[in-house]
């Protein structure tokens, strides 16, 4: 027995020697440790609509134009753009002196190549309808660019400055380069390594257009499923920026004098919603009376860790925002009574459906079941998958409730569009669906805001959804980490002017 | 010659047992809700982006088609291409299986030092204190669930008294604590079977036959009946080993190590179907592997045991 414990215990410290061996040697400049909730998908912007794939490709890719930390779209390899009259073509004129991380120049042709890229069918992109408006495109000099649209399209500029418009370059195109997990393009940082559901880690690029950026020469990803894990590794110090945090974590963090917690307001759209052809729901006094049942600040703060109430399907904080949050404010009394005229009572099943994954929403979702309980509805819970929820309950309208949380977007028909027409709520109204479309076509801010103000109205008063609001997301940093950006409304990563104190 | 001849009805086994649970597997799959090329598309998409998606993915012609071609192309090794990242299963199979082999080695050594040492104490010398500590020890691993030991292990070991990383997978020191987190729980089983499977041979007529003889009480337990047991012994760890090498899914969350479970655990989440097929093979074949290992453990064990 001895000579087998004898034996574990050499083992054993084989083990830890080989072990620090390996930790040795690789000291060098200090990277920033990111905290990334799951693994990316691919890093192809073209060929997938994963947040998280955005989010990670952002270091790597640029757009013609990209939001700024207000949300305005800036030029970024394009320097500037001028639309004719009839907003039909778009010229951009690209900037100089770009290269892509293989060492090409950046010039119109990968622009071109780029955008033929997401348009053809074999790539099959999430977003080829969108860049459908385009019907041709010209490039008149190294520099220069020009989009054909098929039709005034005022989303068209958001699109450009969204992330599954990188541009890539050519030539890697041309050969069938695998850019599903070696991105090239002319971002701030180049790729260095990715480990799937390990690590991303990116190098600088030294030869990037923005002087003087990115600050940093290494930043990598950590992919960490295990929140707590988090938690403890920004507290010790093994991990520089955590972007979002639970508020389960927040007291913890707050005690930890090396920590600097951020609050900030997201661009999400909290809702609940309904399915407006299945009865009782097509009545709208049942779907009334499920809004005033609703104590929507309360679910926000529980649920969500705080957040400001909507009212409509808008979020918060968006330029076309309109309040309507005074029209069905907490009122149970009221939501009996109208249920009561409406003849719905606890005899009628309710089926709540939450994505299983999303623990917040499911949190919501249980607080929604009482309140609807309370007024006398009788809701039950059904748990199901991510994959499940988008092919039954949002391509197929198989649902009654739902729990879920819309991303904001550039443009407001991005939120918008295909609503009046159906979409997952099976909601139709053709007033709606004939000024969402007119606003789409017409250029303008002011314009715009007069049609989707009367948009927003309609939404909020048909209610096809209970509107909750937009929440609050804690970033928390290391206390010595500064100039990390969240691009506005696209939620994507922004480590260029990121660096230590 | 013999020998030959069981392997290859083993491997003419093993051919019929893929070929069932793969073809149940790509029909279960495909009924269950969910599309891959709707996780690929997200929400924003139109009903044409999703069908060409479809029509990138393979998934827009009859299942019977699908079946076909995927059956052709298994027989030439070739699990095709995750539908969701685009590359090959057979490298991201391959790419982690090395970090999920070490990692169950590792568990499954830890829970053999600490297991067969103790469970045969715990035999030998009924109602001891090594027998009390082993059945504590054993109510113990069993009942402590995994992920929790992992984050205390983390607390401690990693937080606390900062010996251990708290995440990553660069070298074998990651693989310490998630080792002991698995091992744990397997020793206990281990453990168990152990000392009942001695606790039996030490009670056989052959043991008072050698006791007879006069052989020593060292001779009767070590050479005699830790033999025999450990039969059964080899056939339980044997089947845990296996179970590891398909992926210690809730481990590898814990300590953010890129195994194999979690490449099959999301693939499941995303309807992943190239990658959840390539996946069952795979760890069809590990199990059939890892059983025949035994068989041929036992004949060596004992002799009398022919491998038929």
């Amino acid at each position: 027995m001895r000579k087998a414990a004898k034996f574990g215990l050499f083992l054993v410290m084989i083990m830890l020697m080989t072990g620090m061996l390996f930790a040795a040697g690789s000291k060098e400049v200090k990277p920033l440790n990111f905290a990334l909730a799951g693994n990316p998908d691919t890093l192809d912007p073209h060929k997938t609509s994963g947040t998280l794939t955005f989010q990670t490709v952002k270091s790597v890719y640029d757009t013609l134009a990209e939001p700024d930390e207000n949300g305005v779209i800036v030029p970024a390899l394009a320097e500037s753009w001028d639309v004719s009259a009839d907003s039909l073509t778009w010229t951009f004129h690209l900037r100089k002196g770009v290269k892509f991380h293989n060492g090409d120049a950046f010039t119109s042709a990968d622009v071109k190549a780029s955008f033929e890229r997401v348009l053809a069918e074999e790539t099959a992109s999430p977003h080829r309808k969108e860049m459908g408006i385009i019907a041709s495109m010209d490039t008149p000099d190294d520099l220069t660019i020009v989009f054909n649209l098929s039709g005034p399209h005022a989303p068209f500029l958001a699109t450009l400055a969204s992330g599954w418009s990188a541009i890539l370059p050519k030539s890697l195109i041309d050969t069938g380069h695998d850019f599903d997990s070696l991105p090239v393009g002319t971002g701030p940082f180049k790729l260095e390594e990715w480990v799937r559901d390990s690590k991303v880690v990116f190098s600088k690029n030294d030869d990037y257009w923005m002087k003087g950026l990115p600050k940093l020469d290494k930043v990598i990803l950590h992919i960490i499923p295990e929140t707590s894990v988090v938690v403890q590794g920004l507290i010790s110090g093994q991990i520089d920026v955590v972007y979002i945090v639970d508020s389960d974590d927040i007291p913890m963090l707050e005690a930890s004098p090396d920590v600097t917690l951020k609050e900030n307001l997201t661009s999400l759209i909290m809702v609940m919603p309904m399915n407006t052809s299945k009865p009782p729901l097509d009545d709208i006094r049942v779907r009334q009376a499920i809004n005033y049942a609703i104590d929507k600040q309360k679910i926000l703060d529980i649920a969500y860790g705080g957040g400001e109430t909507i009212g409509t399907f808008m979020d918060r904080g968006n330029a076309y925002y309109k309040d309507f949050t005074d029209l069905y404010p907490y009122n149970p009394e009221k939501a009996k009574a109208l249920l009561k005229e409406a003849g719905v009572g606890n005899d009628v099943e309710l089926k709540l459906y939450l994505p299983q994954n999303y623990t917040l929403h499911v949190k919501a979702g249980e607080m929604y079941q009482e309140m609807l309980t309370k007024v006398g509805l009788n809701v039950k819970i059904q748990l199901i998958d991510w994959s499940t929820w988008i092919s039954d309950v949002y391509r197929a309208s198989k649902f009654d409730l739902t729990v879920i949380g819309h991303t904001g977007k550039l443009d407001p028909d991005g939120t918008l569009g295909g609503y009046g027409e159906g979409k997952y709520v099976q909601w139709f109204n053709d007033d709606a669906a004939g000024l969402i479309k007119k606003a789409a076509a017409t250029i303008g801010y002011e314009e715009r805001k007069v049609m989707y103000d009367q948009v927003l109205e309609i939404m909020a008063k048909e209610v096809p959804f209970v509107y909750l609001g937009s929440s609050y997301r804690t970033t928390a940093y290391r206390s010595n980490v500064t100039g990390f950006r969240i691009t506005p409304n696209l939620d994507t990563f922004d480590f260029r002017w990121t660096e230590f104190k | 010659m013999e020998l030959l001849l069981f392997i290859v009805r083993r491997f003419l086994r093993l051919v019929l047992t893929i070929l069932i649970i793969s073809t149940i597997i790509f029909f279960v799959i495909r009924v269950i809700p969910g599309d891959p090329a709707l996780v690929v598309a997200g929400i924003d998409a139109s009903d044409d982006d999703i069908q060409a998606i479809r029509v990138r993915l393979g998934t827009d012609v009859p299942v019977g088609v699908q079946y076909v071609r995927w059956l052709s192309d298994i027989v030439r090794f070739d699990f095709g291409e995750s539908m969701i990242s685009g590359a090959s299963v057979n490298k991201l199979i391959l790419e982690r299986f090395p970090l999920t082999l070490t990692l169950a080695v590792l568990g499954i050594m830890l829970g053999i030092i600490v297991a067969i040492p103790l469970g045969v104490l715990s035999a030998v010398h009924r109602w001891s204190f090594w027998d009390y500590f082993g059945m504590v020890y054993s109510q113990m691993g069993m009942a402590i669930p995994s992920f929790w030991l992992g984050l205390i292990l983390l607390l401690v070991f990693a937080v606390k008294i900062p010996l251990f990383p708290l995440f990553g997978s660069d070298s074998l020191k990651h693989l310490i604590l998630p080792a002991i987190a698995l091992g744990f729980a397997r020793a206990a089983v281990i453990l168990r079977l152990t000392r009942a499977a001695m606790v039996e041979e030490l009670s056989r007529e052959y043991i008072i036959t050698a006791r007879a003889k006069g052989l020593t009480d060292r001779m009767i337990r070590y050479k005699h009946a830790l033999r025999n047991a450990m039969i059964a012994v080899v056939t339980i760890t044997g089947i845990q080993f296996g179970y590891m090498l398909g992926g210690a899914i809730i481990v590898e969350q814990v300590f953010s190590l890129p195994g194999l479970g979690r490449l099959f655990l999301y693939a499941i989440y995303q309807r992943d179907f190239p990658l959840i097929q390539g996946g069952v093979v795979f760890i069809a074949i590990v199990f059939s592997l890892v059983n025949f290992a035994v068989d041929i453990l036992y004949s060596v064990l004992n002799p009398k045991i022919r491998i038929s």
